[in-house]
C-alpha cells in the first residue's frame, strides 16, 4: 500500500489560521443570506461542523491535557456561539449578520495572538519563516499587519452598524465583503511571492470597490466606486506589468528570489529599474502617495463613512505592508535607486496633503487629504531602510488606523440622521450640544496632529526617530513643518466644535450601542497607548523581522 | 505618608492633575468645582513648600522620582528639582490658588475653565521638573491644549484667531525642538532621553551641529518667552484671553522659555551658546546675537507699549520688554546676570500677574480696557489705585520693590560682559517708567469725569484677598531678596561652569 498522504500538498494551516476563520465567517454569512428565514438549517450544521473541527484539532494538536490547542478551543466556542447567536437573534437578521462578522474578526484576532505566542515567537523576537512553498511569509510584518487589520475590522463593524441601517444601505453582502476585504489585506501583509501578493491585492480591492458603491441611491457613492474601480484596475495592471518585468529579469516570483536575482551582477539593471518604477506606481496608488493620490478625496468623500474608516485604516496598513515587503526585501539590492525617489514622494505627500487639506470644507475630504499626508509620514520609516524604520512604519500605521477610525466614527454619528455630507460648519457648537462626541473627536484630531500625549504623537515620534537614525534629517524637518500646517486644519475642526456657537439647523448626532462600544474602545486606546505605548510599541519593535 | 514625602515632585504634579480630572467629572453645582479646584491648588502649594523645606541648594538636582515610560526608546518619567526649577515651581503653585480665587465668579462654564487651569498647572510643573527630554517635550507641548481652550472658549471677541495663532506659533517652536532632540539622541548615540545621557551625547557634537541644534531649541523657547521677532502671538493672545488666562500665560507660561534657555540651550550646546551670546566667534558669529535680540525686545516692547491705547495690550507689550531683560541676563553668562535673570522671571511673574489681575478686576466693572475711558479713578477707587500704583512701581523696578532686585543685577552683570548691551538695555528701564506711569496718570489722576468713572466700585474683599499675598511677596523680595538668590545661584553656577569652560 502506498501512503496516499505523500500526494497531498503540505499546507501549514497555522500560518493562515486567522484568514481561515474569517473566510469561514464569510461562507456562513453568505449561506445564511441564501437560506433566508430557514437560516437555522444553515447555522446548526455549520456550527456543528466548526465545533467538530475544533474537537478534532483539540484531539490531534494538543500536546497535553494541560496545554490544549487554542484554535481547537476557539473553534468549539465559535461553533456553539454561532448556533446560540442564530437562536438568540432570530428576529433581527441584520444584527445577527453583524454579530457573526464580529465573531469572525474576533476569532481572527485571537488566532493572531495565538500565532504570536505559539508559532512565531522565539522568546525575544518574532521568528521569520515561510510556508506553502515560500509563498506565504510568517514573520513580524505579517502578524503585526494582521493585528492592525483585524482590530480595525472589529472596530468598524459595530461603529458603522446603525449607520448603514439608517442609510438603507445595509445589504446582506455588506459584512461578507468587509470580511473578505480584510482577508485580502491580511494576506497582502503575508504574501511572499508576487502572485500571492497580486491575488491578495485584488481580493481586497474588488471587495472595496463594491463596498464603496454600496450606497446605491447616492450618486457620490456611485461616482466614487467607478473612479476607484477604473483607477484601481489601471494601477493593478501597472503593478502586474512590473511583476512581469521583474520575473523576466530575475526568473523568480518569490520576493527573496527576486532580490537574489537582482544581486547577480549580470542582471539587466535597466529592466529592473523600469519594473521597480511600475511597482512603485502600483503600490503607491494603494497607499495613496503623491502623485498617485488623485482618487483619494473623491473616494473618501463618496464612500459610506464606515467604509471610508475601514479603507483609510486597514487598506493603508496592508498596502504599506506590501510596499515594505516589496522594497525592503525584493528591491533591496536597488536601494540606492529607489530610496531617493520614495523619499521625495514621501516629502511631496506630506506637503501636498497638508496644504490641500487647508482649503477643504467637507470634513471627509479634509480627512482624505490628511490621509495623504499621513501616508508620507509612514513612508519615512520605509526609506529609513532599517529595523527601526520597519517597526516605526508598522507602529505608525497602527496608531493612524485607531485614530482615523475614531475621527471618522465621530462623523458617522453626525451623518447618521443627516443625509448629506458633513461640512465644517456642521460641527459648529458641537462642544455645547454634544460635549462627549466633541471631546472624542478632538482627542482623535489632536492625535492626528501628533500632540502629546496621544497615540498619534507616539507614532510620529517613532517615524521621526527612525528617520533621524538613518540620516534623513531633511525629511524629518519637512515632517515637522507639515505637522504644523496640518495642525491648522485640525484646529479648524476643533475650533468649529468648541469656539463657535451652535447653528439652529445643526445636524443632531445619533448614537447606538455598537457605536458607543466601538468608539469608546478606540478613544480609550488613543489615550491609554498614548500614555503607555510600551505594550504594542515593544511588539512592533520585535516585529521588525522579515522573511527573506 | 512615606510615599508622599519620598515623591514630593510627583505629588506636586499629580495633585492638580487629579484635581483637573475630578473637576471635569463633577456633575454637581459650580460651587463644588470651585472648592475642589481651590483645594487642589492649595495642596499643590503645600506640597511644593514641603519640597522647599527639605531642599538643599548646594546639592544640585534632587528629589528625583523615576518611573519607566517607553523602555524601547529609553525614556522614563523622571522628575526632579534644582534651584531654578524649584523657584519656578513655587511661582506656579503660589499663583495658582490666586488664579482660582480670581476666577471665582467666572460664570461661564466654570467647571471646564477650572479643569483646564489645573491641567495646565500640572503640565507646567512637569516642564519645570522633567529630567528626561522626551518627557519635557511631552509636557511642553501638552500645555498648548488647555491654553488653546482657555483662550478659544473663554476669550474675547477675536478669540479664535488668537487661540489658533498661539497654538501654531508654539507648536512650530516645539516641533522644531523635537526634531533637534531626536537629532541629538541619534547623532550623539545616546541610549536614553535622560538629561544626563543627552548631556553626554551632546559633547560629541561639532560646532556647526551645535549651532543648528542651538537654533532649533532656541526657536522653541524664543516663541514662548517671547523674543522679537516671534513675539507677535503674545499681544493677540493676551488681549483675547480671559483674565486668569492672561495671568497664567504671562506669569507662568512665558517662564517656560526662559527656563528652557538656561536648562537646555546653555548646557547642551555650550560652545554655540558662548559664541552666540558673547560674540566670541568670527565673522557672523562675532556679534552677540542673543544679547542683540534681547535688547531689541526690550526697546521694541517698551516703545510699542508706549503707544497702546488699551491697558491690557500695554501690559502685554511690557511683558515683551521685561522678558527681554530676562533673556539679556541669561545670555550674559555670568553668575550675577544669569541668576538675576532667573530672579527676574519670578519678579515678572508676580508683578505682571498682579497687573493682569487688576486690569481684569477693572474690566469686570467697566467692560472696557481703553485707557482714555478712565480718568481720575484714584478718588473713586482708592484701594484699587493704591494696589495698582504699587504693582506699577514694582514693574518699573523701583528700588525697594522686587523688580529692582532682578533688573539691576541683570544690567550690572551684562555691563561686565558686553557694556553696550547693558547701556542700551537700561533705556528699557527708563521707557518702562514712562509708559507705566503715564498710563497710571491718565487712568487715576486728573478730574473724575463721566458717569461710568463716578460709579466704578472699589475692590471687594475677595479681590483684596487675591492681591494681598502678591503685594506682600513683591515687597518682601524687594526688601530682602537674598533667600531667593541663595536658592538660584548655586544651580546657575553649575550651569555656567559648563558653558564658560
Amino acid at each position: 500500500m502506498t501512503d496516499l498522504t505523500q500526494f497531498l500538498p503540505d499546507i501549514a494551516w497555522s500560518s493562515v489560521a486567522p484568514e481561515i476563520a474569517m473566510t469561514v465567517a464569510v461562507v456562513v454569512l453568505l449561506l445564511m443570506t441564501v437560506a433566508g428565514r430557514r437560516r437555522m438549517w444553515v447555522a446548526t450544521p455549520m456550527g456543528l461542523a466548526i465545533a467538530g473541527v475544533g474537537v478534532a484539532l483539540l484531539v490531534v494538536e494538543s500536546t497535553s491535557p494541560a496545554d490544549p490547542s487554542l484554535p481547537g478551543l476557539l473553534a468549539i466556542v465559535a461553533g456553539v456561539a454561532l448556533v446560540a447567536l442564530t437562536f438568540g437573534l432570530a428576529g433581527v437578521p441584520r444584527a445577527l449578520h453583524a454579530w457573526i462578522a464580529g465573531l469572525g474578526a474576533g476569532a481572527a484576532l485571537v488566532l493572531t495572538a495565538w500565532q504570536i505566542f505559539d508559532v512565531a515567537w522565539t522568546g525575544s523576537l518574532f521568528a521569520a519563516s515561510t510556508t506553502m512553498e515560500g509563498s506565504v511569509a510568517m514573520d513580524g510584518l505579517a502578524i503585526f499587519t494582521r493585528i492592525t487589520v483585524y482590530l480595525s475590522t472589529l472596530l468598524v463593524l459595530p461603529i458603522g452598524f446603525a449607520y448603514v441601517r439608517d442609510r438603507n444601505i445595509h445589504r446582506p453582502e455588506f459584512e461578507p465583503l468587509l470580511l473578505l476585504s480584510a482577508v485580502g489585506m491580511a494576506l497582502l501583509g503575508a504574501a511572499n511571492d508576487v502572485i500571492t501578493l497580486f491575488i491578495a491585492l485584488e481580493v481586497l480591492s474588488i471587495a472595496l470597490y463594491v463596498l464603496t458603491g454600496s450606497a446605491r441611491r447616492d450618486r457620490r457613492s456611485q461616482e466614487a466606486a467607478v473612479k476607484y474601480f477604473v483607477l484601481g484596475a489601471v494601477a493593478s495592471a501597472i503593478l502586474l506589468y512590473g511583476f512581469a518585468l521583474s520575473y523576466i529579469a530575475t526568473g523568480s516570483l518569490e520576493l527573496p528570489g527576486i532580490a537574489l536575482g537582482m544581486a547577480d551582477p549580470g542582471s539587466p539593471l535597466r529592466l529592473l529599474a523600469v519594473s521597480m518604477v511600475l511597482v512603485l506606481v502600483g503600490v503607491g496608488f494603494k497607499v495613496a502617495l503623491v502623485p498617485f493620490q488623485l482618487w483619494v478625496p473623491d473616494v473618501y468623500e463618496g464612500a459610506p463613512t464606515n467604509v471610508t474608516a475601514f479603507m483609510g485604516a486597514a487598506t493603508k496598513a496592508a498596502g504599506f505592508a506590501a510596499m515594505l515587503r516589496l522594497f525592503v526585501v525584493a528591491w533591496a539590492p536597488l536601494a540606492d535607486l529607489w530610496v531617493p525617489i520614495v523619499a521625495v514622494l514621501a516629502g511631496l505627500s506630506m506637503a501636498y496633503g497638508a496644504w490641500a487639506a487647508l482649503v477643504q470644507d467637507d470634513v471627509k475630504r479634509l480627512l482624505a487629504y490628511s490621509a495623504v499626508a499621513h501616508a508620507g509620514y509612514a513612508t519615512i520609516g520605509i526609506v529609513s531602510l532599517s529595523d527601526a524604520g520597519l517597526s516605526a512604519t508598522m507602529w505608525y500605521l497602527f496608531t493612524y488606523a485607531i485614530t482615523s477610525i475614531t475621527a471618522l466614527g465621530g462623523i458617522i454619528a453626525i451623518e447618521r440622521r443627516n443625509h448629506r455630507a458633513v461640512s465644517i460648519s456642521d460641527l459648529n457648537g458641537l462642544g455645547r450640544t454634544s460635549p462627549a462626541l466633541a471631546a472624542v473627536m478632538s482627542l482623535a484630531l489632536l492625535s492626528l496632529a501628533g500632540i502629546p500625549p496621544t497615540l498619534g504623537f507616539e507614532g510620529k515620534l517613532g517615524v521621526f526617530t527612525a528617520g533621524m537614525l538613518s540620516g534623513l534629517t531633511w525629511l524629518v524637518v519637512l515632517g515637522v513643518v507639515t505637522s504644523v500646517v496640518s495642525a491648522f486644519y485640525y484646529l479648524r475642526l476643533m475650533g468649529a466644535m468648541f469656539l463657535t456657537d451652535p447653528a439652529p439647523d445643526a445636524p443632531v448626532p445619533a448614537y447606538s450601542h455598537g457605536w458607543n462600544a466601538g468608539v469608546t474602545v478606540a478613544a480609550g486606546l488613543i489615550v491609554y497607548l498614548g500614555l503607555q505605548p510600551s505594550i504594542l510599541l515593544d511588539l512592533a519593535e520585535r516585529a521588525a523581522v522579515l522573511a527573506r | 505618608m512615606e510615599f508622599l514625602t519620598d515623591n514630593l515632585v510627583t505629588v506636586t504634579l499629580l495633585v492638580p492633575l487629579v484635581g483637573a480630572i475630578v473637576v471635569g467629572l463633577l456633575t454637581e453645582s459650580d460651587d463644588s468645582a470651585r472648592w475642589v479646584a481651590l483645594g487642589a491648588s492649595v495642596l499643590a502649594l503645600v506640597s511644593s513648600l514641603w519640597l522647599l523645606v527639605g531642599f538643599d541648594p548646594a546639592a544640585g538636582t534632587q528629589a528625583v522620582d523615576s518611573l519607566a515610560w517607553i523602555p524601547t526608546l529609553g525614556s522614563s518619567l523622571t522628575l526632579g528639582v534644582d534651584g531654578i526649577s524649584l523657584v519656578l515651581v513655587l511661582l506656579t503653585t503660589f499663583l495658582m490658588p490666586l488664579i482660582v480665587v480670581a476666577a471665582w465668579d467666572h460664570g461661564d462654564r466654570i467647571k471646564g475653565y477650572l479643569a483646564a487651569f489645573l491641567a495646565l498647572e500640572a503640565a507646567v510643573i512637569g516642564v519645570f521638573t522633567a529630567q528626561d527630554l522626551l518627557v519635557f517635550y511631552v509636557f511642553f507641548e501638552f500645555t498648548l491644549v488647555p491654553m488653546y481652550f482657555i483662550i478659544g472658549i473663554w476669550g474675547g471677541a477675536n478669540r479664535r484667531y488668537a487661540a489658533v495663532k498661539f497654538f501654531l506659533y508654539t507648536l512650530l517652536g516645539g516641533l522644531t525642538m523635537l526634531a533637534a532632540i531626536l537629532y541629538l539622541y541619534t547623532a550623539g548615540g545616546a541610549t536614553s532621553f535622560a538629561y544626563p545621557d543627552l548631556l553626554q551625547a551632546a559633547t560629541s557634537l561639532s560646532l556647526v551641529e551645535q549651532r543648528w541644534l542651538f537654533l532649533a531649541f532656541f526657536v522653541g523657547f524664543a516663541v514662548k518667552v517671547p523674543l522679537f521677532p516671534v513675539h507677535t502671538w503674545l499681544p493677540d493672545a493676551h488681549t483675547e484671553a480671559p483674565t486668569a488666562g492672561s495671568v497664567f500665560l504671562a506669569a507662568i507660561m512665558l517662564k517656560m522659555g526662559g527656563y528652557g534657555f538656561i536648562r537646555y540651550c546653555l548646557t547642551l550646546f555650550p560652545d554655540a551658546s558662548r559664541e552666540l551670546s558673547l560674540g566670541t566667534g568670527s565673522g557672523f558669529f562675532a556679534v552677540p546675537w542673543m544679547l542683540v535680540l534681547a535688547v531689541i525686545g526690550i526697546l521694541y516692547g517698551a516703545l510699542v507699549a508706549l503707544v497702546q491705547p488699551d491697558i491690557k495690550k500695554l501690559v502685554a507689550y511690557s511683558s515683551v520688554s521685561h522678558m527681554g531683560f530676562v533673556v539679556l541676563g541669561i545670555f550674559a553668562l555670568n553668575s550675577t546676570a544669569t541668576s538675576a535673570g532667573v530672579v527676574q522671571m519670578v519678579n515678572h511673574g508676580l508683578s505682571t500677574g498682579a497687573l493682569f489681575l487688576l486690569i481684569g478686576f477693572l474690566y469686570d466693572r467697566r467692560h472696557t480696557r481703553e485707557i482714555s475711558a478712565f480718568g481720575g479713578l484714584a478718588k473713586q477707587v482708592p484701594v484699587y489705585a493704591g494696589f495698582f500704583l504699587l504693582v506699577v512701581l514694582s514693574s518699573l523696578a523701583l528700588p525697594g520693590l522686587n523688580g529692582f532686585v532682578g533688573e539691576f543685577p541683570v544690567l550690572l552683570g551684562t555691563f561686565q560682559e558686553v557694556p553696550w548691551a547693558a547701556v542700551l538695555g537700561s533705556f528699557g528701564a527708563v521707557l518702562a517708567a514712562l509708559y507705566l506711569l503715564w498710563a497710571y496718570q491718565r487712568m487715576f489722576h486728573g478730574p473724575l469725569v463721566g458717569a461710568a468713572n463716578e460709579s466704578t466700585t472699589d475692590l471687594t474683599a475677595r479681590e483684596i484677598g487675591v492681591m494681598v499675598p502678591l503685594v506682600v511677596l513683591i515687597v518682601a523680595i524687594g526688601v530682602y531678596p537674598q533667600p531667593l538668590y541663595d536658592l538660584v545661584e548655586p544651580a546657575v553656577d553649575t550651569v555656567l561652569v559648563g558653558v564658560t569652560q
